[in-house]
């Protein structure tokens, strides 16, 4: 493409969108709210998955030993469970530790103990930690087979709660996302025919005098970009600042909340949602093209 | 010869036979009137040659391509070879007539040095040089035709087709635009006209072609238009 009729191109876009300025507005703005809708949704499901794996990757299984082992057996049931695959580590945590962590978790509320005064009701206990989320649920159930082990837990109910929270809100926000973009592809496609309408002649005149199809079409599949683009760019504005301000206010009160830091994870949905405009006002200037202008 | 259509007929999905078997050959630099009531077939067979409409059957070359042929990629350089003018002369009332007739070098990606020229040249070949920045609404319908019809020949096309070119102006216009078709024609251009005009076609004493129905019923070298207006 020549360099000269690059510029018509781009002067002939801005001719349009001046031309059809309410409905150029119209497109700009659905364009800016589906993607920040989109944009948000994408972010909620990438914290939740972030937050579901940090808590998989962390997962412990917690193995209960029998009360009437003696040393010996502990140990024992210690060396099986480091034997078996996919262990990372593993710890051993005495009934009277576990006794003194129970007391700090209680904090305040240690009286509570008093009731039981000097009787420990707490089993020793290994904690294990293994290499992959995968092994959670194996592990453990091979661990409680061993003689001498009592119970092998871990926090599956917590994870799986987490997952499923996620698939929701993914599923719900997916079907959210595919209903914003077909209105803004058919709220584009309009404004692209308007356009098309108020330049019939010209495009008349073009094809009689021997234009080109794509030298026809290309003012109007820029314009669809140009539209979605700036859309693009006006949730990526807005998107970018509500991330601050809530990122801010959880960091404030939750402090534990694991987010993804704001770079640069906040550049790549930027990218995404410029890129994903821009798709979208040409697929909505390639539906008119292709229904109305008939070259 | 740089048009030929044989055997050439056209069939609309109404059903109407525009076109029934025409035979006809034009050679380069012939200027051919074509005749005939409303109706008959004259704007099929005008349209046809810029492949506005396909011949049903038949093989039509013009200008060295064979039309039924093209793939819609190819129709675009059929028509740059071409150039077409209407009775409504179809000018950008936004564009000034500088413009307008720039806009046809324009939309081929002409090279711009020769643009300037190549549109004050064919401007003065029309008369209109000094109102080349008026608006088409500040002319008259004949200054207007004459901007089209620099439109259609600033590409130098090989072949001029006109659609009723004086449909719409007064006698005393319509003889300074066929002073313009016949002074183009004098340089070399084929000229194909559909016309009513019967004053203009026994003037001229040009090629005329007949049509009555979809078939050619007279081709005469230096004919006269044989109808009663």
């Amino acid at each position: 493409m020549k360099i000269r009729t690059l510029e018509y191109f781009i002067r002939e876009v801005f001719v349009s969108l001046k031309r059809n300025n309410w409905m150029s507005l119209a497109s700009i703005g659905t364009v800016a709210v589906s993607l920040f809708i989109l944009g948000m949704f994408l972010i909620v499901v990438l914290n939740l998955n972030k937050m579901a794996s940090s808590l998989e990757s962390q997962v412990q299984i917690s193995v209960y030993l029998e009360d009437d082992l003696n040393a010996k057996q502990i140990d024992r049931v210690g060396d099986r469970i480091k034997n078996l695959q996919g262990v990372d580590d593993v710890t051993y945590i005495a009934k009277e530790k576990a006794l003194e962590r129970f007391k700090e978790r209680l904090g305040e509320q240690k009286f509570l103990l008093s009731a039981i005064s000097e009787t420990n009701p707490l089993p020793n206990a290994y904690e294990v930690t293994v290499k992959e989320p995968q092994f959670v649920k194996t592990t453990a159930e091979a661990i409680h087979e061993f003689d001498g082990v009592e119970s092998a837990k871990f926090g599956q109910d917590v994870v799986e709660h987490l997952f499923d929270l996620t698939r929701l809100i993914r599923i719900f926000g997916l079907s959210i996302i595919g209903v914003l973009a077909v209105a803004t592809v058919f709220i584009i496609s309009n404004t692209i025919r308007l356009t098309v309408f108020a330049r019939r002649k010209e495009i008349a005149i073009m094809k009689y005098v021997g234009a080109t199809d794509w030298f026809i079409r290309w003012p109007f599949l820029m314009e669809g970009v140009v539209l979605g683009c700036i859309g693009g760019l006006i949730a990526a504005i807005l998107l970018r600042s509500a991330y601050a301000g809530v990122t801010e206010k959880i960091y404030n009160t939750l402090a534990f909340f694991p987010l993804i830091p704001e770079y640069p994870f906040l550049n790549y949905i930027s990218a995404f949602l410029l890129i994903g405009g821009m798709a979208i006002g040409a697929i909505g200037s390639t539906i008119s093209l292709k229904r109305f202008l008939k070259v | 010869m740089i048009i030929k259509m044989k055997d050439v007929s056209k069939i609309y999905e109404n059903g109407t036979i525009a076109l029934d078997h025409v035979d006809i050959g034009i050679e380069k630099g012939e200027f051919v009137f074509i005749v005939g009531a409303s109706g008959a077939g004259k704007s099929t067979f005008i349209r046809m040659l810029f492949r506005e409409v396909l011949p049903t059957e038949g093989t039509l070359d013009v200008n060295g391509r064979d039309v039924l042929k093209l793939s819609p990629r190819e129709v675009p350089y059929l028509r740059r070879g071409l150039g077409v003018i209407f009775q409504d002369y179809r000018l950008l009332p936004e564009k000034t007539v500088y413009e307008n007739v720039a806009f046809a070098m324009q939309v081929i990606e002409a090279p711009r040095r020769t643009m300037q020229k190549s549109v004050n040249s064919v401007l003065e070949v029309v008369g209109l040089k000094d109102k080349c920045k008026c608006f088409p609404s500040q002319l008259s319908g004949g200054e207007q035709q004459r901007v089209a019809i620099a439109r259609a020949i600033v590409n130098n096309p090989a072949i001029v087709i006109a659609d009723e070119p004086t449909g719409n102006l007064d006698p005393e216009t319509s003889w300074g635009i066929m002073d313009i078709f016949r002074r183009i024609n004098l340089s070399g251009t084929t000229i194909v006209m559909a016309t009513h005009d019967k004053a203009i076609v026994d003037t001229m004493k040009k090629r005329v072609i007949a049509i009555e129905d979809g078939r050619i019923v007279r081709d005469e070298a230096k004919g006269v238009y044989g109808y009663e207006n």
